[in-house]
């Protein structure tokens, strides 16, 4: 295996291939503060993608509710109870434990674990369920007793994916120019390691076409200079997708590269396992720490600091407000006076958005349609 | 493949050819009626000699498989003027011929060296030593016997509301409702979009397949390429826990990618056992044996 440099965990790690960083790195933050699980961006992935035959229980998109709902089932658990030391060290920050390709079995190339058909069948598993029992004569004094959240969920198009790495057809690739993590189906022959590899379980057997299949990132929209549908139908506006520079080669003006590589507002999803996933997540703000840290790493405490700093930083709020206010991809962003602007690849405005909502305040009484206007909750 | 792993598996063949009294050959004896995979009954059979090829499990690349479910493999062979055939039988207490997520099939395959007198690698071949493969498996096997096996082939209950860009074909109006449409008709509709790989034309996505068997180049691990040309066929028949599995290809092929017949060739075979999740590399395989044509 050959040696390659991880910065989510800070050190290097094994890998199957020598380091080859995409051009940019196709990138997403997800908000999960602002998810209310309506599960629009599954519907508009399931209607886009996988509504065929062979695909009726696949989701390459899905809202699922933390801590107990997983699909499929477990998907996380199952993993990390099977992986040895998962330590930080808490110093440097560096990851001490050991990665799905460092803790591999004898004979395979990545830890993981096959689901099975079963494990597919409750998608909506743990919805809204909270952490605890409400005590009798328990009541809101500002901070909640039990917690919950939602984790939306898709192909992080890793940097080091676990299913390119499990792949013995080299049937997956990752795109140079913009790192976006494929199957090709013309090649492909359906051995499922890559199902088996994936510790998110984004990679899919087909049984009609009787070979894998995952998430592409949209990327026909992605090569528009336009965001994946499950971005641009979100309702909360708590997606962004945009671009990574390579390590070192950060751009303050670039809101991806701003909010995870500079402010670290945003992390990443179970770094341990190793891969350097490309789907960012605010951490919730109300949730134990001890759950944060196992599912974000260690850099929760501070983002959660950072975010709710944002209504005082002109800088954070202009690269919040790019969330969901266009559907092109923002590689710029600026605060200009009032306004948070969104720039395209080839520096034309594609979003503008002041930083405060103008606030109307209209009468009781309208005079012109002679009307009493009521508020209706 | 490193050196030792080499040593390895030439001491074991070595242990393998010198346990019994002669070196196992596979002997084909020539016959003169037709060769056909659909007929087991062809009483020429009962004259071919037996050779028991011993398997091991493949753990040499990866991902490998740790432990064989199937230890041996029995040949038989006879050609006429044109064809040659083989008879391949081993013991699996299941038959396994459908695939999903947690599912795996039975498998069986043969493979030619294309230059017999300089012999490849037996894992596949190696670069500029190609490998001919013929290969059978349970699935398909029921694909032409039944039709198609469908989702609801596996999942009889299984409901759903519809399949787009096909809903009049399962709206229920004809009480025929979107999980009775099968992928056959899918597939040669406007909702092969949503077949992805059948769409890009996988051979793997065959929804309308005429023999349960395919023919493959290689040259070196996770090289497989399905040939342009098919003429191979094959047929399975499982009794008495038993796979038999009939093998006919040309002697002379047309095809410049077939591995050429001559009156002694090599070959090398491999099991997959569906029971014992065995799928792609993880299988049972055998090192390259003599293939000998008895005038």
């Amino acid at each position: 295996m050959a040696q390659v440099k991880n910065w989510q965990l800070k050190r290097e790690m094994k890998y199957p291939y020598e380091d080859s960083r995409p051009q940019k790195q196709i990138a997403y933050v997800f908000d999960t503060n602002k998810c209310i699980a309506c599960q629009t961006c599954t519907v508009a992935c399931k209607t886009t993608w996988t509504s065929g035959k062979g695909q009726e229980t696949m989701f390459w998109n899905n809202v699922e509710t933390k801590p107990y709902g997983s699909y499929p089932m477990k998907w996380d658990m199952n993993l990390m109870k099977d992986m040895s030391d998962q330590s930080w060290d808490k110093t440097t920050g560096a990851y001490t434990g050991k990665t799905i390709f460092e803790d591999a079995p004898r004979g395979e190339n990545a830890k993981g674990w096959r689901p099975e058909e079963r494990d597919y069948a409750y998608p909506n598993i743990g919805e809204d369920e909270c952490s605890g029992i409400v005590e009798k004569g328990a009541f809101f004094n500002g901070i909640h007793d039990i917690w919950m959240f939602y984790l939306a969920r898709i192909c992080n198009h890793c940097t080091y994916p676990g299913c390119l790495a499990a792949c013995p057809r080299k049937a997956i690739y990752k795109r140079p120019e913009d790192g976006i993590v494929l199957i090709d189906e013309s090649r492909c022959r359906g051995y499922k390691e890559c199902v088996k590899a994936c510790p998110y379980k984004k990679t899919f057997y087909n049984m009609v076409t009787r070979v894998s299949e995952k998430c592409i990132g949209c990327y026909p929209l992605v090569e528009q200079g336009e965001q994946p549908r499950c971005v641009t139908t979100c309702i909360g506006k708590i997606r962004m997708q945009g671009f990574l520079s390579k390590p070192g080669e950060e751009r303050a003006d670039n809101p991806l590269d701003y909010l995870v590589r500079i402010k670290k507002v945003a992390l990443p999803l179970y770094p341990q396992y190793g891969t350097e996933p490309n789907v960012y997540y605010i951490p919730p703000v109300h949730v134990p720490k001890e759950f944060l840290n196992q599912m974000f790493g260690p850099g929760v405490d501070e983002a959660i600091k950072t975010y709710k700093t944002a209504k005082d930083d002109k800088e954070l709020l202009s690269a919040f407000l790019m969330f969901g206010n266009t559907p092109k991809i923002v590689h710029k962003f600026k605060s200009e006076g009032d306004f948070a602007v969104g720039y395209n690849d080839k520096n034309e405005v594609v979003t503008k958005v002041p930083h405060t909502e103008p606030v109307f305040v209209r009468p009781y009484y309208d005079e012109k349609q002679e009307a009493y206007r009521h508020n209706t909750p | 493949m490193k050196i030792h792993q080499y040593i390895f598996i030439l001491l074991l063949a070595g242990i393998f050819t010198t346990a019994s009294a002669q070196p196992v050959i596979v002997q084909s004896i020539q016959v003169s009626n037709e060769i056909s995979s659909r007929n087991l009954d062809n009483p020429n059979w009962l004259h071919a000699p037996v050779a028991t090829i011993p398997l091991l499990p493949q753990n040499i690349t990866q991902p490998m498989l740790q432990k064989s479910s199937v230890n041996s493999l029995s040949v038989k062979s006879i050609y006429n003027n044109t064809h040659i055939g083989f008879m391949l039988q081993w013991k699996d207490s299941s038959r396994d011929a459908i695939v999903d997520a947690d599912k795996f099939c039975d498998q069986v395959g043969i493979q030619f060296p294309m230059n017999p007198d300089t012999v490849p690698n037996f894992m596949m071949g190696n670069k500029k030593g190609r490998v001919h493969i013929l290969h059978w498996k349970a699935i398909w096997q029921d694909d032409c016997e039944k039709g198609f096996r469908d989702v609801i082939d596996a999942y009889p209950n299984y409901w759903t509301d519809i399949y787009p860009l096909l809903e009049r074909y399962g709206d229920g109006s004809k009480a025929a409702f979107a999980r009775d449409v099968s992928a056959s008709q899918l597939v040669i509709s406007d909702a092969k979009n949503y077949m992805h790989g059948a769409y890009a034309g996988n051979p793997m996505s065959m929804i309308i397949r005429k023999e349960p068997c395919e023919e493959t180049s290689a040259e070196g691990y996770g090289t497989l390429a399905t040939q342009e040309m098919q003429e191979a066929s094959a047929w399975g028949y499982w009794a008495d826990n038993q796979w038999t599995v009939l093998f006919v290809r040309p002697i002379n092929s047309a095809d410049k990618n077939d591995a050429p017949i001559r009156d002694k060739t090599k070959m090398a075979f491999a099991v997959w056992d569906g029971n014992a999740e065995n799928i792609g590399a993880k299988k049972s395989y055998s090192v390259w044996y003599t293939l000998e044509l008895k005038k």
